[in-house]
């Protein structure tokens, strides 16, 4: 301790060694990642003809990100959807899956952000596409959120006298209009505000399912099951079912059907991918094939609510085909009675009887919509 | 009259302590305007909403960059100037080049400040400040501590003790840690949440390597130079130093629980969260058997006073920043705003309260001006008031916060925020109280160094340009 030199170098090697660990062997581990795409074929490569995620933003919006750090959104922002274990991000609507360290290698400054006075910007790009909505916020966020403590930006804005067919309307508590015109910079913001989606798979979320098998998870399920839903008047019964069906929707874990994933916690699914659930005249239709779906997966051309898909959609569940007849009578019983869906329960003796019916089948031959049809006939 | 050595030291050191205490001093103040108006802008998002100068993200980040590097930098160079120095029994050395170090230092500040304010921060934590003013921080910083390192090289006696363990590493820590940063983040910068990860260590380790050792090693030096007696249990003092050399820079990035970062991260974060309570017990050991033996002249002493405030905030803050690492805490408690506890608890209630009670004993020896004791005592009760409640409030506003924020059913704004609005009003009354102390502490340190009042009133109004006035 009396040596300067010697102690200089302890407390150096005492930082260096926290410093190789965290710096030097996050970077080994993270640092190279690059985009890929949704899928990887049998070997583990990525297809040929694929798009690669995550995409890259455009130019304005990359400037808009610059006028996101100046103005310190991220003192209040995160944008980040944590493991589904460490909260409950996924739950409130913030994201479709948890955030991983690819989504962000585009990002010249990465703004995770530590607090969340307001919610998670991860997704808002999807929760809030409206433009229109988004300038209004960005101007004066209380016109639209009467308690909201977002800062208001007036100085990003020009108000004028007479709407013209640049400006905004905005009207306040005592139905006063105002009319304002943004700025490029608000242009570049809200363009930046609206391309932040974490909405593409990556290979890596089976990296993320094998780090669920954690004590913590059994006190993450009561609190799922907890989840309080407006159908309180249901018997507790369907109650129960419903409430273990949406648990198997949202979860990406074994036991868990990952539904949420293409379907959405909405239900909407995603344009031109993955066909919605709500309102979907499959999921409102015939049981049968409903389980049969849920048993064997389902491919080729689709049409929903009169809208063609042509995807694939393996056989649900962790690992492929594995949920059991429980699971998929609550699975199928939940979306059908959520987002505005109402149709009768799925029980697991429906299920099983599915199952043996169709016993012969090969494993993991999935179903295409013309056969089932046929089926039905 | 002839003046014995301490005398001469104290003499050799007037002028450059005086500076640096006296800027620290304005920055306080900045700091405390800045927090003001960013603990209002939550209570009231018009309040100054039309100015893009005073955006909340802005003052939020310029009030902690002008407490830590302002206050706290200034701060930290009056401290270790003076204890170094007398503990070498050396006069001081550089004192041109200090001061002028010291001016550029609290320029560079200045004008880190106004590059915040006008939308050029850069998004690293505690590196805020625009990219253009850091390499004058750093070469500044360095000047300063070269000559606290010659110093401490021409001591009398070889032996070192604990206070100058603590401050000399902490001197060494910071530009370690900047470069370390500064080539991951701006020169060879990371790509994608690395960054995040890497800033976030600078951010927590420069609170934990380089506030808190000036702290403890003030406390080590104060406790038994007022007391008259040796520090309790005094051989634990080595083993709690390397503790915390070892542990705490492994101990800071538990915040990044279940994001998107390697795994291991966060789960090492927290295990060494939870070994430190050994260096915390061991510095609480040290500290307060050592206080309790002598406990009526720790209360009559006013110095002792703020030093033993702060440790036992020390003690009891950082058992319960132990307690929120926990993963199964930290998942509710992450993004709440028992952040703001964290940090004030560290940088105010305790390194602020160690360093006003160094600079009240350290002031009167090098000016020869005592200062009132009332005027103290005011300062004092409302900061340990202000502070009391300021961090119960972030503490109980925070646990409401990330208790609230787990129910995905309730809607953001209209519930969870809005349940944690009576605490933001609480936090702006907390920082209304500390502003007055603050300012009351600014005026007793103006008044011992010019006491000519006349002389005073001139220069506290140059509050703008701290490095001027002195
Ligand atoms: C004082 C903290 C704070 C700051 C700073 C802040 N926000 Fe907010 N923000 C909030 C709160 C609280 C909400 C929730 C209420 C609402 O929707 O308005 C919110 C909501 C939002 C929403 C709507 C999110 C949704 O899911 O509906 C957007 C978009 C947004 N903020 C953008 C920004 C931008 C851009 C900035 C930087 C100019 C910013 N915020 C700065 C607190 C903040
Ligand atoms: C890998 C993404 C993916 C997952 C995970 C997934 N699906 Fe699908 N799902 C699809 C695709 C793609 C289609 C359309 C297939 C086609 O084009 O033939 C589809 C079609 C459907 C349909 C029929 C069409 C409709 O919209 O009504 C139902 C019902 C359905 N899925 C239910 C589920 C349920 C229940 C789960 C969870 C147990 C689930 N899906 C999980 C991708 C997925």
């Amino acid at each position: 301790m009396n040596n300067l030199l010697k102690f200089t170098i302890g407390i150096f090697l005492s930082l260096g060694v926290a410093w190789l660990a965290f710096v030097v062997g996050a970077r080994a581990q993270f640092g190279d990642l690059s985009p890929s795409s949704q899928n990887l074929d049998d070997d583990g490569n990525i297809p040929l003809d694929a798009d690669l995620y995550p995409l890259p933003l455009s130019g304005t919006a990359e400037q808009g990100s610059k006028e996101y750090l100046a103005l310190g959104c991220m003192t209040c922002h995160t944008q980040q959807v944590r493991m589904v274990e460490a909260g409950f991000d996924v739950e409130r609507g913030w994201g479709q899956r948890p955030s991983v360290a690819r989504d962000y290698i585009h990002q010249e400054h990465v703004l995770l952000g530590n607090t969340r006075i307001g919610p998670d910007l991860a997704n808002v790009g999807r929760r809030q596409p409206d433009l229109e909505w988004l300038h209004k916020h960005l101007f004066e966020p209380q016109s639209l959120v009467p308690q909201s403590l977002c800062p208001p930006s007036p100085f990003l804005y020009d108000q004028v006298d007479q709407p013209s067919d640049k400006s905004i309307t905005v009207v306040d508590d005592s139905n006063i209009s105002r009319f304002i015109v943004p700025s490029i910079r608000a242009k570049r913001l809200v363009s930046y505000i609206r391309s932040l989606h974490q909405d593409y798979e990556l290979p890596e979320m089976a990296f993320v399912i094998n780090e669920e098998d954690e004590p913590d998870e059994a006190a993450g399920k009561e609190n799922l099951l907890d989840f309080d839903s407006n159908q309180s008047s249901l018997p507790s019964w369907l109650d129960t079912q419903i409430a273990s069906g949406k648990e198997i929707y949202m979860k990406a874990a074994p036991g868990g059907g990952l539904c949420f994933t293409c379907h959405q916690p909405t239900g909407e699914g995603l344009a031109g991918q993955f066909p919605p659930l709500a309102g979907s005249d499959w999921v409102l239709g015939d049981k049968e094939r409903l389980i049969k779906i849920s048993i064997y997966g389902l491919m080729g051309e689709i049409e929903v609510n009169g809208i063609k898909y042509n995807n694939v959609m393996a056989p649900p569940g962790i690992p492929p085909g594995s949920l059991t007849d429980q699971q998929i009578a609550d699975v199928l019983t939940y979306i059908r009675n959520d987002w505005g869906n109402s149709a009768s329960a799925v029980t697991s003796l429906e299920v099983s009887a599915v199952r043996s019916q169709i016993k012969g089948r090969a494993p993991m031959q999935m179903w295409t919509a013309a056969e089932l049809n046929a089926v039905d006939e | 009259m002839k003046l014995n050595s301490e005398q001469i030291i104290d003499k050799s050191l007037k002028l450059v302590v005086c500076f640096f205490v006296a800027s620290a001093g304005l920055w306080l103040l900045a700091a405390a305007l800045f927090a003001y108006i960013s603990a209002a802008k939550l209570t009231d998002p018009f309040f100054l909403s039309s100015f893009e100068y005073f955006t909340y993200g802005k003052i939020k980040l310029a009030q902690a960059n002008a407490f830590v590097y302002g206050w706290g930098g200034n701060s930290i160079f009056a401290v270790t100037l003076w204890i170094v120095a007398r503990l070498a029994q050396t006069e001081s050395r550089g004192r041109v080049l200090v001061i002028f170090a010291g001016i550029i230092w609290n320029l560079a500040i200045t004008f880190g400040l106004l590059g915040i304010l006008d939308g050029h921060m850069t998004p690293h934590e505690m590196l805020e400040m625009p990219a253009e003013v850091w390499p004058a921080l750093f070469i500044s910083y360095c000047v300063i501590a070269f000559f606290i390192v010659v110093v401490h090289r021409s001591r009398k006696n070889k032996e070192t003790i604990a206070p100058q363990w603590f401050l000399l590493s902490s001197l060494l820590w910071f530009p370690m840690l900047f470069l370390i940063a500064w080539n991951g983040l701006e020169i060879n910068p990371a790509r994608g949440t690395v960054q995040s990860v890497l800033s976030m260590w600078f951010g927590q380790s420069l609170i934990w390597l380089w506030l808190t050792p000036v702290a403890l090693g003030a406390a080590y030096y104060i406790i038994p130079a007022i007391l008259g007696r040796a520090i309790d249990k005094y051989y634990l003092a080595v083993f709690g130093f390397w503790c915390i050399a070892t542990l705490a820079p492994w101990s800071v990035v538990h915040h990044l629980e279940g994001g998107p970062v390697p795994m291991w991260i966060p789960a090492i974060g927290t295990v060494m969260s939870i070994a430190m309570i050994f260096p915390i017990a061991v510095a609480s050991t040290n500290f307060h058997s050592t206080a309790f033996l002598d406990i009526s002249k720790v209360w009559d002493s006013l110095p002792l006073r703020f030093v033993i405030f702060g440790t036992l905030s020390y003690t009891i803050s950082s058992y319960i920043g132990v307690i929120f690492s926990l993963p199964s805490v930290a998942k509710i408690t992450q993004f709440s705003i028992i952040n703001d506890f964290h940090f004030n608890q560290r940088v105010y209630g305790f390194f602020s309260m160690i360093i006003f009670g160094m600079v009240y004993y350290i002031l009167p020896k090098i000016t020869g001006n005592e200062i009132a004791k009332g005027a103290k005592a005011f300062h004092f009760w409302t900061s340990a008031f202000g502070v009391l409640i300021l961090l119960l409030a972030y503490l109980i506003g925070g646990l409401t916060h990330g208790v609230l924020a787990q129910q995905p059913s309730l809607s953001w704004a209209s519930s969870v925020i809005s349940s944690v609005m009576p605490y933001f009003l609480i936090t702006e009354l907390a920082f209304i109280v500390l502003g007055f102390s603050q300012l009351v502490f600014v005026i007793n340190v103006w008044k011992a160094i010019i006491p000519n009042p006349f002389a005073f009133w001139t220069c506290g109004d140059s509050q703008s340009k701290p490095e001027t006035s002195a």
